[in-house]
């Protein structure tokens, strides 16, 4: 991460004087004027909590929702905040690796925040009732094999401080624990979320708004498209937070969070706008912050689409490579909210291939289409997300296609519509972006790199590139129990992808977030749910 | 009962059971119409709501349970019997009942309306009546002006001007939000008015903010709707002014002011309860923007959430409950224009 900009709040804009006059005017009136500024204590956020479908951690897997799972549960083994690259404890105070299994020791004095024991009942609880209750993440606790009919036989009490957990899909234990160390594998109080069910939900409808965790807050009210508050668990595990409240505002227009937080009633603003952040820069009272983030952004082609035969030829896909123009994107029309990234493990990821061997070369991508005898004049559709920085791109691909012969035709659609063409194989080309489930390889690899043609869906099946020989090349490097050779593994798979997929990666993107001055020990890591406040103060 | 009593009676009667056969024809139309332009949706429901990284297993799971593996006819039957007895569905992007998130959402719009609809009313028939009173003078041109800006200047971008200068610089009045930050979420909202909550809660300062709050959104849905009005008003009022009655009126010494509130506003009574009434439900519905730029709760945002998300139940509930406030308002207006005009 790194700061960009800073300065002390001693030089806000003077208030008491505007604050007097506003009083007396108000109090005319019968009122009493605004204060602008978050209470003590209290931590305010605005962003868009829009997107949250439950607070589940077996169902929500939404942005917001997973930012907000770590605050709330623990996980039996979890990245560690300061170096997220390697696992660290979480319930577990460790683990003994064993063929097939892992045996962990559950902490002697782990408590949820109601203050009930941790058991390994719990454990066995929490995991088996996100494999049955199959909702939208589960599929990453599927990867270990378990279904809703095994996931029991996997998770076995071995007694009143250890579980051991083991697992029939061909993978190696670095994955089980990454896996693990998901947010759909948040441990529940069992007797408090199984108390609350109704109609054998095991407690989901409950747990939409509800808390029943470990982690340093819990909930204390959630409103759907409002706000979600989170008070400070004092049961909390290590450190208890410094601050007694998060209220996490959704507020949908970015312009009325920059007003938040330059008044100073929000201490953080999440997702502005490039232009925002770049006028916010040597603002008094304001702190800018960069994250880098795990969302790559890339074009695909739709090689199954016969109405434009062209889209199945590795011609144009490699003249795509030397289409993009990378750093005009990044720099200069997105404002560095982006970095030229051209592998699928973002910049940060274990094994992560930072190498950049594409540019825009309109020359060089004409004789490769010349040679393939596509310089006819070829014309593709591509569809784009109809809001920023979707549409910008898009307009930019255009422009430099164009340059090569190539007419791009851009179809902005809702975010959900785009996604439905894109899994019916009705779109040509289209900008997407991919953000790793957990913070393994496999998860980016097994998307990009895997296509079984067994029904498992994954960005290769999307396109329809056939890949026996990389697909094989994937699950071995899952399997592989050692992690210096898996990240070499992961590299080579990189490699294979970056030079010969109907995919071209471009952009990486960066997570920017504008703080109040007097805001300290906030921390945010690379992967959607590793947002930590318990630490921080103001 | 005489004859004439039952009769009327009978009239009355009458009445009420077509205004409600009307009530439950059009929200029967409207709800078939919403079903099937969300069925023809290009969103895939099941897949917005399990993401494109989830298996196909748990999609199809989806699909069966929003009951989208159903023939339509059942899904709008099954839906239609929900909706009798009260049941709206599950909103997918709450995952709360759709009633329960309407009975959150609807008294925040209603709350912001009806207090610029006040506002509007007091502000637009003095405006009008001004105007009429002094055709081309000041006020007139006043009222074009206010009539132009209030239908050109988009409200998204008036009120982030708004906020700007009166919240961020000046600091005068609340900014986004429903309450300050040392009183929202903390105070108790039963009826879901913000005035009515903050005041009965007893906490002190908490109705000052909400007042402090609510008046840029309300100034700047005045801002749209009175122009609307006192133009309209004064269109009407001046029709009125050459006609005989009026002649007579002041015939006979009628000041300008007796002749205008005495005599012409009576007259215009049912052209501007019926102005009023298309501002009143246009507020109801129209508030979308607002609700965003000052983040405040609202059934505009709620649908328009609800739309992107293909939220199916949310858009049809919402669409329902603003269809019975564009039905209900108007069948009262109508009710008031008979009452007060015997010609209609």
């Amino acid at each position: 991460m790194s700061r960009s900009d800073s300065s002390t709040s001693s030089s806000e804009i003077p208030r008491s004087r505007r604050r007097r006059v506003a009083a007396l005017l108000i109090a005319a009136c019968g009122l009493h004027g605004t204060c602008a500024a978050s209470p003590p204590q209290v931590l305010v956020v605005a962003q868009s909590l829009d997107d949250i479908v439950s607070l589940d951690p077996a169902e929500g897997y939404e942005l917001s929702s997973m930012q907000a799972f770590t605050s709330l549960y623990q996980r039996l083994v979890q990245p560690d905040p300061d170096h997220p690259e390697s696992i660290s404890t979480g319930l577990a105070g460790g683990w003994q690796s064993e063929p097939g299994s892992l045996l962990f020791d559950l902490r002697p004095d782990a408590v949820f925040a109601n203050g009930h024991a941790v058991r390994p009942e719990d454990v066995i609880w929490s995991l088996s009732r996100a494999v049955k209750l199959n909702l939208s993440p589960a599929f990453i606790l599927n990867g270990l094999g378990w279904t809703a009919d095994t996931v029991d036989q996997h998770l076995v009490k071995v007694d009143e401080h250890h579980v051991r957990v083991t697992w029939s899909a061909p993978v190696g234990p670095s994955f089980a624990l990454s896996v693990l160390g998901s947010t759909v594998a948040s441990i529940v109080d069992e007797r408090e979320a199984a108390s609350h069910a109704t109609a054998g939900d095991l407690g989901n409808r409950w747990l939409h708004d509800h808390s029943a965790g470990s982690g340093p807050f819990r909930i204390r009210r959630y409103i759907p498209h409002e706000a979600l508050v989170l008070d400070a668990n004092p049961l909390s595990p290590g450190d208890a937070p410094r601050l007694k409240t998060i209220v996490i505002r959704s507020v949908p227009g970015a312009a009325t969070r920059e007003l938040l937080v330059r008044v100073g009633d929000a201490d953080i603003a999440r997702d502005l706008a490039p232009d925002q952040y770049a006028g916010l820069r040597g603002q008094p009272g304001l702190q800018l912050w960069e994250f880098p983030s795990a969302a790559v952004h890339y074009l695909l082609f739709n090689t199954t689409n016969t109405a434009a035969p062209e889209l199945a030829n590795p011609a144009l896909w490699q003249a795509a490579r030397w289409l993009i123009d990378y750093q005009g994107i990044a720099h200069q029309l997105l404002k560095d909210q982006y970095l030229v990234h051209q592998a699928f493990l973002a910049s940060g990821f274990p094994g992560a291939l930072d190498d950049t061997p594409y540019r825009l070369d309109i020359p060089r991508a004409r004789s490769i289409l010349h040679a393939a005898g596509l310089d006819h004049g070829v014309t593709i559709t591509l569809d784009v997300f109809n809001q920023a920085p979707f549409t910008e791109i898009a307009q930019s691909l255009q422009a430099t296609f164009a340059a090569a012969g190539i007419r791009l035709q851009i179809q902005p659609a809702l975010t959900g519509e785009v996604y439905t063409r894109v899994r019916s194989h009705r779109v040509q080309a289209v900008w997407l972006y991919w953000i790793p489930d957990y913070f393994d390889a496999h998860s980016s690899a097994s998307a990009f790199a895997l296509n079984l043609d067994d029904g498992t869906t994954s960005i290769a099946q999307r396109a329809g590139w056939q890949i026996p020989e990389l697909s094989a090349l994937t699950l071995a490097a899952v399997r592989e129990p050692d992690t210096g050779r898996r990240r070499e593994l992961y590299r080579q798979i990189q490699t294979e992808v970056q030079r010969s997929s109907p995919y071209v990666i471009a952009l990486q993107e960066r997570s920017q977030l504008v703080m109040r001055a007097n805001i300290r020990g906030y921390r945010q890591g690379l992967n959607a749910d590793m947002v930590y406040y318990d630490q921080v103060t103001k | 009962m005489n004859p004439d009593g039952r009769a009327a009676t009978q009239r009355a009667l009458a009445t009420l059971l077509r205004s409600a056969a009307t009530l439950a024809g059009t929200l029967a139309a409207l709800l078939c119409v919403t079903f099937a332009l969300s069925s023809l949706s290009p969103v895939d429901p099941a897949l917005k709501l399990v993401g494109e990284h989830a298996s196909a297993a748990t999609y199809e799971q989806a699909r069966h349970n929003m009951g989208l593996d159903l023939p339509w006819p059942q899904r709008l039957g099954r839906y239609a019997v929900g909706v009798i007895y009260g049941d709206l569905g599950v909103s997918q992007s709450t995952g709360a009942p759709v009633a329960r998130d309407l009975r959150r959402v609807f008294p925040a719009t209603l709350e912001l309306a009806t207090l610029a609809m006040v506002v509007s009313i007091l502000l637009g028939l003095a405006l009008a009546m001004v105007s009429a009173a002094h055709p081309g003078g000041a006020t007139d041109a006043l009222l074009r002006v206010l009539s132009l800006a209030g239908n050109s200047l988009p409200i998204f971008w008036l009120g982030l001007l708004a906020l700007y200068l009166f919240y961020a610089r000046l600091q005068w009045v609340g900014g986004p939000g429903r309450l300050d930050d040392a009183y929202e979420y903390t105070i108790d909202m039963p009826t879901g008015l913000v005035l009515l909550d903050a005041w009965r809660s007893g906490v002190q300062g908490a109705f000052a903010s909400a007042v402090g709050h609510l008046v840029l959104p309300t100034l700047l849905l005045v801002a749209y709707a009175v122009g609307n009005i006192a133009q309209l008003t004064r269109v009407a009022l001046l029709t009125e002014a050459s006609k005989e009655y009026v002649l007579l009126a002041r015939a006979t010494g009628a000041g300008r002011w007796t002749v205008l509130l005495r005599h012409m506003l009576p007259a215009t009574a049912s052209v501007v309860l019926t102005v009023l009434a298309l501002t009143y439900t246009n507020l109801l519905q129209g508030a979308v923007l607002v609700e965003t730029v000052f983040a405040r709760p609202g059934i505009g945002r709620y649908l328009t959430t609800a739309l992107f998300a293909a939220d199916t139940p949310a858009i049809l509930g919402s669409t329902l409950v603003i269809g019975a406030c564009f039905v209900l308002i108007n069948g009262v207006t109508d009710l008031l224009v008979r009452l007060l005009d015997p010609r209609t």
